[in-house]
């Protein structure tokens, strides 16, 4: 996107009419949204991931195989049963695919995707760093443009 | 003068129009990416697999197993399909830009030549 351009093009910022800057306030805003959105969303996934090994973990171990667990027919409605198989899950891969894994195996792939998701947090949180002082810069700017010039002619953004 | 206004108008509301466009455009584009994604994810994933894992589909609310190579053949042939239409899209998202440049460049023409009458359809680009 545009927002790179504007660490190099640092000392151009104060050549910008108070117009153009709050233009680029706006995108830079909108970015930032934009990112923080997909943040939370790669939180949730994570979250969601580390659900499914904290399942596999505590309900489908030797521990229980003997024991009755509920099974939910509907979310108010639940019969009672007992693991049938306590080795193997059947597990999401994506766009309707599921794949019969181990636990082990459904362990290892969660927490591949924890880790996966985790690399992109952490790339995220570092755009989302650089776009805020980004838009810092492109504030402070701003703010002395609109002092400097008083109620001139540009002030009034469109 | 009436008559440049009115061009101008039209000009605007084309202008709207291929924003529209574009914005729709782009996120198809960005829907596409996402499915590119999750496919090439499911591929990898199959490519790790034993020959004899059990694969299963789901087909409405229930699972089908299905045949190693037969899966592997349907997320090779969804990725093909979506690689041509990211190309398809993109195509139009450059088209449209394209055009509504061309468009803005016209309306700030007409707006340049008639001083003292900015206000009525300030174009933010």
């Amino acid at each position: 996107m545009h927002g790179d351009d504007i660490e190099i093009n640092l000392f151009d910022l104060a050549a910008l009419s108070a117009q153009q800057l709050s233009q680029v306030k706006k995108q830079l805003d909108d970015e930032l949204e934009h990112l923080t959105a997909s943040f939370q969303q790669l939180r949730a996934a994570q979250a969601k991931f580390r659900e499914c090994l904290r399942s596999i973990a505590t309900g489908v171990s030797t521990k229980v195989q003997d024991k009755p667990i509920l099974v939910p027919l509907t979310t108010s409605l639940y019969v009672p049963g007992t693991l049938a198989d306590n080795e193997n899950v059947i597990v999401d891969v994506g766009t309707g695919f599921y794949v019969e894994k181990s636990t082990k195996d459904a362990t290892k792939f969660y927490e591949a995707k924890v880790d996966e998701l985790g690399n992109n947090l952490k790339d995220l949180e570092a755009i989302i760093g650089q776009k805020s002082n980004n838009l810092r810069v492109v504030e402070d700017v701003l703010r002395q443009k609109v002092l400097s010039s008083g109620p001139g002619p540009s002030a009034q953004p469109a | 003068m009436a008559e440049q206004q009115q061009r101008l108008q039209a000009l605007s509301e084309e202008y709207q129009k291929l924003e529209g466009e574009l914005q729709a455009n782009i996120q198809s584009r960005q829907r596409l990416e996402s499915q590119q994604q999750e496919n090439k994810a499911v591929q990898k994933e199959f490519a790790s697999l034993e020959d004899d894992a059990n694969i299963y589909k789901l087909i409405g609310p229930v699972l089908l197993k299905q045949e190693k190579t037969e899966a592997i053949m349907a997320v090779d042939g969804r990725l093909e399909f979506i690689e041509n239409e990211i190309k398809r899209v993109e195509k139009q998202i450059k088209d449209t830009q394209d055009k509504s440049e061309a468009l803005r460049m016209e309306i700030i023409q007409i707006q340049s030549q008639q001083p003292g009458q900015g206000a009525q359809a300030q174009v933010a680009a």
